[in-house]
């Protein structure tokens, strides 16, 4: 029973990941392999601040979403401005860049040995401990993200958004902001990212580099790609499929040594697959 | 003399980095795809070298080996999967997640087959060292600054004095009016990217000859190796070569200042300034 609450839980930190990365890789059109670096700054500014009791849990997951919401604009920014595909060796350089500091700068992250025992979160000083407490934590977190996701997408910007994925040049002569637009949508991603960072360094207790690497954002990628992408239930479907997958690799007999590189092959494969023959993904709009 | 030493590194490593942004600066001024899996086709060549050279073979046929293996990879995800993603028009975004999925494959069937960790070639000759003017190098680096340049002068005679180069700078700066005349630009973008995977072959089999061999090492030279592109002018043979061997001086030099784990801090960074003062590049339209 504990090991379907867990499930749920991480799945639903997920689902504002896909939030997130399908905000940035769906709807703005920016391709994305960095989304678990943002993730991860979330995370360790919220373990930190908990760790030495700077301040309470929510206070910290706001702190960390403003956090990435600036690291965010600050990345998009200068390379949507020069080109599209400038934005690709951005994100790639952000990813790497963000590995070699959650692994390297030892005092902040605690290194390769990752930070062990961050406190569980409190609701204004009330601690949540038990595994149900912290479900109904993450799925007030999901539907308050969700929410705002369809809110978004419903209001005048969310029109914009799509406008823009429809026709760019378009938009941009009937006077729009289309670069204001985008780097707007990647904010709000920025801001998803950094709670649901937060969420998982409590809920787990425990964070290192390797969540928060390269083969972390494609799997971000593979979750918005497999669900669905620029859609609610896209976002909600991909992640909930895909964190099953390792569950069910267990059942078949795969030696320990390749399980991860088994598991990574498989997301490769799927992004290959749903490219070539379902680009919209299971319940997404057109890619 | 310790400067001395890392500027000789720095121009080894150059270089070799220096093919691997020819190669991939050929490919995106052709096809203007992000061709990601080039980091796979970089470390697939490296493998199949090793594996030729421990079953006994002599070291010109690995060489040899791993270039035709590149050539044959790189022509079927260019023939297959971008010419199929090309028929049911697919966007830029689509084809980069494809490719994206193809080098997550790539990498993983390597760490699966040949475990992750580092593999070093059995040759007795790689660290032998020879006197050049007075300062002691490897067999290693003089071998890959001999065969880069080569390569360097190879390209430059191909691509400005055969019939066949001039019909790839034809297709390149406009696919469109290349049709129309009849040279089938899809039958092209499969000759440039065999081409491309042949030159990133050299450096895929040379560098690990020095370094030693690791599944997920291609994604650092192919990031540095597109913000050479970048940074000497997309299209610009030359200059991607020049910028590339300047990186890696620059990130070299910078070990006497910084410890090496922030290097790519220092390659991000050149990036940054370029993007934010001469996004065009040095050598801009020098097709």
């Amino acid at each position: 029973m504990d090991f379907l609450l867990s499930y749920l839980a991480l799945a639903e930190i997920y689902v504002l990941l896909g939030l997130s990365t399908n905000l940035l890789v769906g709807i703005a059109g920016i391709f994305s392999v960095s989304q678990a670096a943002v993730f991860g700054v979330g995370a360790y500014i919220v373990a930190q601040s908990l760790m030495h009791g700077v301040m309470g849990f929510v206070p910290a997951v706001l702190v960390a979403a403003v956090a990435c919401i600036v690291l965010n604009i600050l990345v998009t920014l200068p390379s949507l401005r020069v080109s599209g595909d400038y934005f690709v060796v951005t994100s790639f350089g952000i990813q790497l860049l963000a590995t070699a500091v959650f692994i390297n700068w030892t005092e902040g992250t605690g290194g390769a040995n990752g930070l062990p025992g961050i406190p569980p979160p409190d609701i204004f000083g009330y601690a949540l401990e038990t595994n149900e407490q912290l479900l109904m934590l993450t799925t007030a977190a999901v539907v308050l993200g969700c929410l705002v996701f369809w809110l978004t997408m419903h209001a005048p910007f969310g029109r914009l958004l799509r406008a823009i994925r429809e026709d760019e040049l378009a938009v941009a002569a009937a006077g729009k902001g289309v670069l204001r637009a985008k780097v707007s949508a990647a904010a709000l991603a920025g801001a998803f990212a950094g709670s649901a960072g937060g969420l998982y360094a409590t809920f787990l207790s425990f964070i290192d580099p390797v969540s928060f690497d390269l083969d972390a954002s494609i799997l971000l990628l593979t979750m918005v790609v497999v669900g669905g992408a620029r859609t609610l239930p896209g976002s909600i479907l991909g992640p909930f499929l895909l964190l099953a997958l390792p569950q069910l690799l267990t059942f078949i007999d795969i030696p320990t040594t390749i399980a991860a590189s088994a598991r990574q092959f498989i997301y490769g494969v799927l992004l290959i697959a749903f490219m070539l023959f379902r680009p919209q993904g299971i319940v997404g709009e057109k890619l | 003399m310790l400067a001395v030493q890392l500027l000789i590194n720095g121009l080894v490593t150059g270089a070799a980095l220096g093919l691997v942004a020819i190669s991939f600066s050929l490919i995106y001024a052709t096809t203007k795809l992000f061709h990601v899996a080039h980091a796979g086709v970089y470390t697939l060549a490296g493998y199949v070298a090793w594996s030729l050279s421990t079953r006994g073979l002599p070291d010109i046929v690995a060489l040899l080996g791993a270039v035709a293996a590149a050539v044959v990879v790189g022509a079927l995800i260019q023939g297959v999967l971008y010419a199929e993603l090309g028929r049911r028009r697919a966007t830029h975004l689509v084809v980069l997640i494809a490719s994206l999925g193809m080098l997550a494959v790539m990498q993983n069937t390597i760490s699966a087959v040949y475990s992750p960790n580092i593999l070093q070639f059995p040759v007795p000759w790689r660290s032998n060292l020879v006197s050049v003017a007075g300062v002691p190098v490897t067999v290693t680096h003089l071998l890959t600054v001999a065969v880069s340049l080569s390569a360097y002068a190879g390209t430059m005679w191909f691509f400005h004095r055969t019939i066949l180069g001039k019909q790839i700078r034809a297709v390149a700066s406009n696919p469109f009016l290349a049709e129309i005349t009849r040279l089938r630009p899809q039958r092209v973008y499969v000759i440039v990217v065999a081409i491309g995977s042949a030159i990133v072959a050299l450096p895929g089999v040379l560098v690990p000859l020095d370094l030693g061999l690791q599944p997920f090492s291609g994604i650092n030279p192919l990031l540095t190796a597109t913000i050479a592109m970048i940074a000497g002018g997309i299209g610009s043979i030359t200059g991607s070569f020049v910028l590339a061997v300047g990186i890696a001086v620059l990130q070299n030099l910078s070990l006497l200042f910084i410890p090496g784990e922030w290097s790519i801090g220092i390659t991000f960074g050149i990036f940054v300034v370029f993007m934010l003062f001469r996004p065009t590049g040095l050598f801009p339209a020098g097709r």
